[in-house]
């Protein structure tokens, strides 16, 4: 028996698509809508679904740990943020100016840190920057003559950015780069026929022409950042001193996984996550909207 | 103008040389004499390869931590079945999303970058109860899963780019030869974009040997630990004991990293800039 041409449509697409979508489903939808509905339960070790409303959310508004958990948030979030922008920039600005292998080598050595596991590059930065004596910056001031400085303890916050920022910034200095290179050589030539300095070139001419670029990965940087919490857990892990880098994932994670298990308060932890996703959606509305992604999403036009 | 040029490669070394810098210190702290500081040059940090025991002298501190060679084997499975899984789904879901027109086609793409743009970290608690409530928890088989769920939505999307660079031309030349849909998906078009496969794959690879995250919250008996735990956890034991064995593990650690992001790197960066487009 032949199917015709629709029905044999319809099968092949739905085969080839059911994998990927049961996954992302199963995996990825389901449990966000798991999270807000533990959100609204007393959920903990023994696995019990106790419903409590917004209880937990009351829970959290009246708690003391809030200010420093938003505080620490968004700290964190800006800093890093202007890290890898700055960065970002600094690398696409000088790798597409030198020779062009040279440019290439240094955007492609910026992916370094990222492809490294995440557990390397933590111990990495935790012996460089250790506040012990045989940390690595500290073992050459010593041999210098001078005292061990405590790194992580006087600096924690530019510590972590340098930390995160390494790994951010390959990104945006990708992004900025081929920007850069779009832009036609004769404003250039232009502007430098005109007598302007290469600092007035980069701020009248380059800038402002791949603004929407530094917009983009901005935006989508928030996101990504607001949840992101792998390595201030592998290094600091929420200090030094009482909730001095703890953000608000760290804490949802600290309230449920921490401490050797024994934590475990799966209810209230999903609360703060909750908040997350809906400020998490909120953003993705709000990009799609201003960035016009839908064009990404053009039909096929042909089948 | 000559000073201006001297200032920006000097600067262009500087940013070129920062990156490289902490995994060259590593190199020389594996390979020191002292156990914590950099000095001279031994293979004894390497000692554990022999036998994959570490600390073989030290019977106390050797029951504490499981063999170095079942942690390879770990690691390796969790890469290899995320890498496998990854490219096969995306394979078949890119193709398709770039080649038809279907009822919630912009959802499911919508869906994809959404969830792209959001670490899953915020989905650990349920994930969690969702792997406990199966059985699953504690096994290499939950965590490839989750895993391979989390990296699905890029590898979509950056093998879409690949499928939507292949002209229709090549495709309808092979249908008017007689090729069915199938059989050009499968002679025609997958061979084209094999690039983007061996991108997916070599991304993918790489993101399952380094997982920490999941491994750490999922497992918890030591003969299913994978590499990232055994070095978290000797450096936050041992770090001040003896950090050259941590950096000589690091080192082993790091080799299939180094030797894909050397050889494979233009490929990674087809997947970066993927994800970012998109």
């Amino acid at each position: 028996m032949k199917l015709s041409r629709e029905a044999s449509k319809k099968v092949l697409v739905l085969v080839m698509l059911l994998p990927a979508a049961a996954t992302i489903t199963l995996f990825l939808a389901f449990p966000a809508a798991l999270t807000v509905l533990i959100s609204l339960t007393e959920l903990d070790y023994r696995f019990q679904w106790i419903w409590c409303g917004v209880g937990n959310y009351a829970k959290l508004f009246n708690s003391p740990v809030l200010q420093f958990i938003v505080k620490a948030t968004a700290i964190y979030v800006a800093g890093t943020l202007a890290f890898n922008t700055l960065m970002g920039l600094v690398i696409a600005l000088v790798s597409t100016r030198v020779h062009e292998g040279l440019g290439t080598f240094i955007r492609a050595i910026w992916l370094l840190p990222r492809v490294l596991p995440s557990v390397v590059w933590a111990l990495l930065m935790m012996w460089i920057f250790s506040p012990l004596e045989h940390g690595f910056l500290n073992s050459l001031i010593v041999k210098a003559g001078g005292k061990p400085i405590p790194w992580t303890f006087l600096y924690h916050w530019p510590f972590l950015f340098i930390v995160n920022g390494f790994i951010g910034s390959s990104l945006s200095g990708i992004v900025f780069s081929s920007a850069i290179k779009s832009i036609p050589q004769d404003y250039i030539i232009a502007a430098r026929v005109d007598g302007a300095s290469s600092f007035t070139i980069v701020r009248k001419i380059i800038l402002p022409m791949i603004k929407w670029h530094i917009a983009f990965f901005v935006a989508y940087n928030t996101l990504s950042l607001i949840a992101s919490f792998e390595y201030i857990l592998l290094t600091l892990n929420g200090g030094p001193g009482f909730y001095s880098t703890e953000v608000m994932i760290l804490h949802a994670y600290h309230l449920a996984f921490g401490q050797y298990m024994v934590a475990m308060d799966f209810g209230y932890a999903a609360t703060i996550v909750t908040i997350l996703l809906v400020i998490g959606l909120v953003l993705s509305i709000a990009y799609w909207r201003v960035f016009r992604l839908r064009r990404l999403m053009i039909e096929p036009k042909l089948e | 103008m000559r000073a201006g040029k001297i200032l920006l490669y000097a600067a262009a070394v500087v940013l070129a040389a920062l990156p490289v810098v902490p995994v060259i210190l590593l190199f020389f702290l594996a390979f020191s004499e002292h156990p914590i500081y950099v000095e001279g040059f031994t293979l004894k940090n390497f000692e554990f390869l022999k036998t994959g025991v570490l600390f073989s002298d030290h019977p106390l501190y050797s029951r504490l931590y499981p063999n170095v060679y079942t942690v390879m084997v770990n690691t390796f499975l969790l890469a290899l079945g995320n890498m496998l899984l990854v490219v096969l789904v995306s394979s078949m879901a890119a193709y398709v999303i770039s080649r038809y027109s279907f009822k919630g086609r912009s959802a499911l793409l919508g869906a994809f970058l959404v969830i792209h743009g959001v670490p899953a970290s915020v989905l650990l608690i349920a994930l969690y109860y969702m792997l406990k409530a199966t059985g699953l928890l504690n096994t290499l088989l939950g965590v490839v899963l989750v895993k391979m769920s989390v990296d699905l939505p890029l590898g979509v999307w950056v093998l879409k780019g690949f499928y939507d660079g292949i002209p229709w031309d090549t495709e309808i030349a092979a249908l008017v030869d007689g090729a069915s849909r199938v059989g050009a998906f499968f002679r025609i078009m997958l061979p084209l974009v094999s690039p983007g496969l061996f991108a997916v794959g070599l991304f993918s690879f790489l993101s399952g040997w380094g997982e920490y995250i999941f491994v750490y919250t999922f497992i918890q008996s030591s003969t299913n630990w994978t590499f990232s735990l055994l070095i978290q956890s000797l450096f936050s034991e041992m770090g001040g004991i003896n950090l050259a064995l941590v950096a000589a593990l690091s080192i082993v650690y790091l080799i299939p990293v180094l030797a894909i992001f050397i050889t494979g790197e233009k490929y990674l960066l087809r997947v970066t800039i993927g994800g970012v487009k998109g």
